[in-house]
């Protein structure tokens, strides 16, 4: 079966046009996916700016346990609200590169955070090569975040 | 008088431009919503240091001497771009109840910023490491709810439920300001 058809069999279920007819669902789940960006963009950033020198003076691991829940809890919350916008509009999505370009830097990003960066900022690597990762990360979330305004936008 | 303004910024050049751009409106929205997360992200790890929920090894000072900078450049940019967006539609957004009230989630905000820093913090070297005041707790939770209601009323200024042309109700025509014949 095609991706597209899938698609279209998600688009038909019964969450999907819940979510899709209600008035107030839809935005509801997208403030929520809104503020896990926000509390995922703060645990992010009070780590790496650390590891960069330009923030908080404590050790980045030491930082990392504090921030590691909020931004696990971010992440997961992401995930269960992006899931559920996506349940209600799959056909369109699919027609969006936007939504690919979404899907293909959101891999990368957590792939970057929970196999490179996380390991190395609490085993408390320094140099250019955390630094580098520390960069990267960041830019792959950012990437995320841009490609899902856009599929709104395209 | 403001309504007068208002109708007059929507005829400007800018406002035009800005409304008819194809990608300039994007780009704007897209920075706006990039730059909630170090303007709010920061904000909140500060917030959770204040409530005992997180960091509680660096001091507070470290915490709102280094976070500061960064909440205050992503303020700058959300003002521009902020401004922006209420140039490219003027008239629908002064009128919209949502913006309405994410205005005055602001102002709390920027009333409880200004309690914590001129009374609240003033004392802080005496609990820089020890157990956070009560009062400092109010603040931060203060904060965090202002600041979670201003991103919710931000994103709901997109939907036209209370846009002028569909409201009938007295109250509501009073709450949005917008004109009786609308509708």
């Amino acid at each position: 079966m095609s991706i597209y058809h899938t698609a279209e069999m998600i688009e038909a279920s019964a969450l999907g046009q819940t979510i899709r007819e209600s008035t107030w669902l839809f935005p509801a789940i997208e403030s929520g996916h809104l503020l896990a960006l926000a509390l995922l963009g703060g645990s992010v950033l009070i780590i790496s700016l650390s590891v960069l020198g330009v923030g908080l003076k404590t050790s980045p691991a030491e930082i990392y346990k504090g921030a590691r829940r909020y931004m696990d809890g971010a992440v997961i919350i992401l995930l269960i609200t992006g899931l559920l916008l996506g349940v209600s509009e799959p056909v369109k999505l699919y027609d969006r590169q936007a939504f690919w370009v979404k899907m293909i830097s959101m891999v990368l990003a957590i792939a970057l955070t929970y196999f490179a960066f996380n390991p190395m900022v609490r085993r408390g690597s320094s140099g250019v090569v955390i630094r580098s990762v520390t960069v990267l990360t960041m830019a792959s979330w950012l990437m995320v975040a841009i490609a899902g305004r856009w599929i709104g936008f395209s | 008088m403001l309504e007068a303004l208002v109708a007059k910024l929507a005829d400007t050049p800018w406002s035009i431009e800005l409304h008819e751009s194809l990608y300039m409106y994007a780009i704007t929205e897209s920075t706006h919503v990039i730059f909630i997360m170090l303007f709010v992200g920061t904000i909140a790890m500060v917030d959770l240091r204040l409530l005992d929920l997180a960091f509680r090894q660096i001091p507070v000072s470290q915490m709102l001497s280094k976070m500061l900078p960064w909440t205050v450049t992503g303020f700058v940019v959300l003002v521009i771009s902020g401004a922006m967006l209420f140039m490219a539609i003027p008239i629908r957004t002064y009128h919209s109840l949502w913006f309405r009230l994410k205005c005055i989630m602001i102002l709390i905000a920027a009333i409880n910023i200004a309690i914590f820093t001129f009374k609240v913090e003033r004392d802080k070297a005496s609990w820089d490491l020890g157990p956070v005041p009560r009062k400092s707790k109010i603040c931060a939770a203060i904060s965090l709810s202002a600041w979670v209601c201003v991103i919710v009323l931000g994103r709901l200024i997109a939907y036209n439920w209370f846009d002028c042309d569909n409201i009938n109700s007295p109250a509501m025509l009073q709450l949005t300001g917008c004109p009786a014949d609308a509708g």
